[in-house]
């Protein structure tokens, strides 16, 4: 393998990190308190079932907003949504695979991952697909459904245009599943950076540590 | 055959002609009393008796002088006023629980149960339970006293008759009814269907069996489900309410009812008893039972019917927790070959 040095990249920036983290405590809070408002023989961590739909609701008022922020903060400040969220041609027909090729088979041989990060291309070919459906269909669906279930009565014929009470909650909880199944994997994929912290720090400091190639091996890829 | 004697044959002609007689003035009085009191403008609001209701009570049995036992033949050209009986006389062991409970000074019997309407727990709706405390208690001013402590309060009021709360009740049961709007205004508000429009629905079947199509007393899940898919009845709605097992009268606050878990973490085992109450001609309902469990039916046996910790579907859960499993395939998975193969990846800044 050709020699390589280290470089910091700036890669998430202070509004990014502030949101990631606040989403993430909200997210992991809804996790548990919606499993305490369902299961509620079962599960009981925060005391009263009252003080367990308290929290829940305030949690994801807070993810709500913050999603709004996040959404407006990419769109309109930064500008980067379509550039680091949406797939390109090339990654659909060739670099999803290709990275799906490396987490699956090439990892286990040692072999180098085919994405290279940068600020302005964070995320790899199966990361923005991901991101893509978890950002713009599964949250805004769970947003959406846990405000209705927050405002059931003013709006009932919304409620049952889609189906009655029981679509919307079956729908609530299987897509929070679906975000809690994300957060393990998410998770998980983070500790396969160079270093099992490596992904973590950045989203804590801002600054990542990538392994800055030369010139002839940028060009091969 | 032994000839009776005289004195005998005139006892007995007495006895005959009395217990003849008697039965007749009963039934003859009640239809009398009912020929003007059953018409407003003859005898005044406040005296004119629904004769189609008052048949359907326990009350209709005793006639009108079981109750109003001082009115002569000569009413009313006599002037004097007909006694009435209290509801004591006969329901002591309810009059005695109801006066010593905190409602007891506030209303009398007759504030929420008029006499020649009564119906049982059973034959009302969960709606119409709410009616009568409506009188005084208004709703809107409950629903802000309600909101200082309890989440989604005019939901909990919507779908809880008072009295699930406010008697000695240790149990509820779910009783459903049918609402209706009209079909083709969407945006239309749902009201509770009336006999004479659910008859029309039914055509020359029973109302009751829009639901029970096959007419053996039980609702199953299946027929729900048929029910509610069904486009001929779009119109058509069940709401469900959580009635009292029991209904007593002592009006008190129950102490275990400040605690939500005390429905909400019920469990699926509270669910299993469900009713839908089918309005009569009479202005009651009708009760017919659900299949076990129906309400846990993951969409379409009762779309509108769902309590928070209990009211979930066990299909349902095994989905997500099939998904939340299915969240755990990376790192489980990827991570045992992962650290199966960690020489491969050493020194190579993975």
């Amino acid at each position: 393998m050709s020699e390589q040095s280290k470089k910091m990249i700036y890669l998430q920036p202070t509004p990014v990190r502030i949101w990631h983290w606040l989403n993430a405590l909200g997210i992991v809070t809804l996790c548990v308190t919606g499993a305490q408002i369902r299961f509620p023989e079962y599960v009981n961590l925060f005391g009263t079932y009252k003080s367990a739909i308290a929290l829940h609701n305030t949690a994801g008022i807070v993810v709500a907003i913050s999603f709004v922020l996040w959404i407006a903060y990419y769109l309109v400040f930064a500008g980067t949504l379509k550039q680091l969220y949406v797939p390109t041609k090339g990654d659909i027909q060739s670099g999803m695979l290709r990275q799906a090729i490396f987490y699956f088979f090439n990892y286990f041989l040692g072999k180098p991952n085919p994405h290279h990060t940068a600020p302005d291309n964070k995320f790899n070919p199966m990361q923005k697909a991901a991101y893509l459906v978890i950002m713009f269909v599964l949250v805004p669906l769970v947003i959406v459904t846990g405000f209705m279930l927050l405002n059931i009565e003013p709006l009932r014929n919304t409620l049952l245009m889609i189906g009655g009470l029981k679509m919307v909650v079956g729908l609530h909880f299987i897509l929070a599943c679906c975000l809690c199944a994300f957060i393990f994997t998410h998770f998980y994929l983070a500790t396969l950076g160079h270093t099992p912290f490596a992904h973590f720090v950045p989203m804590w400091t801002g600054w990542e540590e990538v392994e800055e190639e030369h010139e002839e091996q940028k060009q091969a890829h | 055959m032994r000839q009776l004697n005289k004195p005998m044959y005139l006892f007995l002609s007495l006895v005959l002609a009395l217990l003849l007689g008697a039965s007749a003035a009963t039934a003859m009085e009640s239809a009398d009393c009912l020929a003007c009191h059953s018409d407003a403008g003859m005898v005044g609001d406040a005296f004119a008796i629904n004769e189609g209701q008052f048949d359907t009570t326990a009350h209709a049995e005793m006639g009108c002088s079981g109750c109003h036992e001082s009115v002569t033949d000569a009413h009313p050209d006599d002037g004097l006023t007909p006694s009435k009986a209290s509801c004591k006389d006969c329901h002591d062991d309810i009059h005695k629980e109801y006066t010593t409970s905190v409602h007891g000074s506030a209303a009398s019997c007759a504030d929420c149960h008029n006499p020649h309407e009564v119906k049982s727990a059973t034959e009302v709706a969960g709606f119409d339970m709410n009616r009568q405390c409506a009188t005084c208690h208004e709703p809107e001013e409950m629903t802000k006293l309600h909101d200082q402590w309890l989440p989604q309060a005019g939901l909990h009021i919507e779908a809880l008759p008072c009295v699930t709360c406010h008697t000695g009740s240790e149990n509820y049961v779910i009783t459903m009814y049918l609402l209706q709007r009209d079909a083709k205004n969407r945006y239309s508000n749902f009201v509770p269907a009336s006999q004479e429009d659910l008859a029309k629905l039914a055509g020359d079947k029973p109302v009751q069996a829009l639901l029970d199509a096959d007419s053996n007393g039980e609702i199953s899940l299946a027929e729900l489900r048929a029910f509610n898919g069904d486009p001929k009845y779009q119109g058509l709605r069940l709401w469900g309410m959580m009635t009292p097992e029991k209904v007593t009268h002592t009006f008190q606050i129950l102490d275990n009812r400040w605690d939500c878990s005390f429905c909400h973490a019920s469990g699926p085992e509270a669910m299993q008893t469900s009713y839908v109450a089918f309005p009569e001609q009479d202005g009651s309902y009708a009760r017919l039972v659900v299949e076990k469990g129906a309400v846990l039916d993951v969409l379409n046996g009762t779309p509108d019917f769902y309590m928070m910790g209990a009211t979930r579907s066990k299909w349902l859960n095994i989905a997500g927790l099939l998904i939340i499993l299915g969240g755990l395939v990376m790192p489980v998975g990827h991570g045992t070959l992962r650290f199966l193969t960690r020489k491969n990846r050493e020194g190579k800044g993975h």
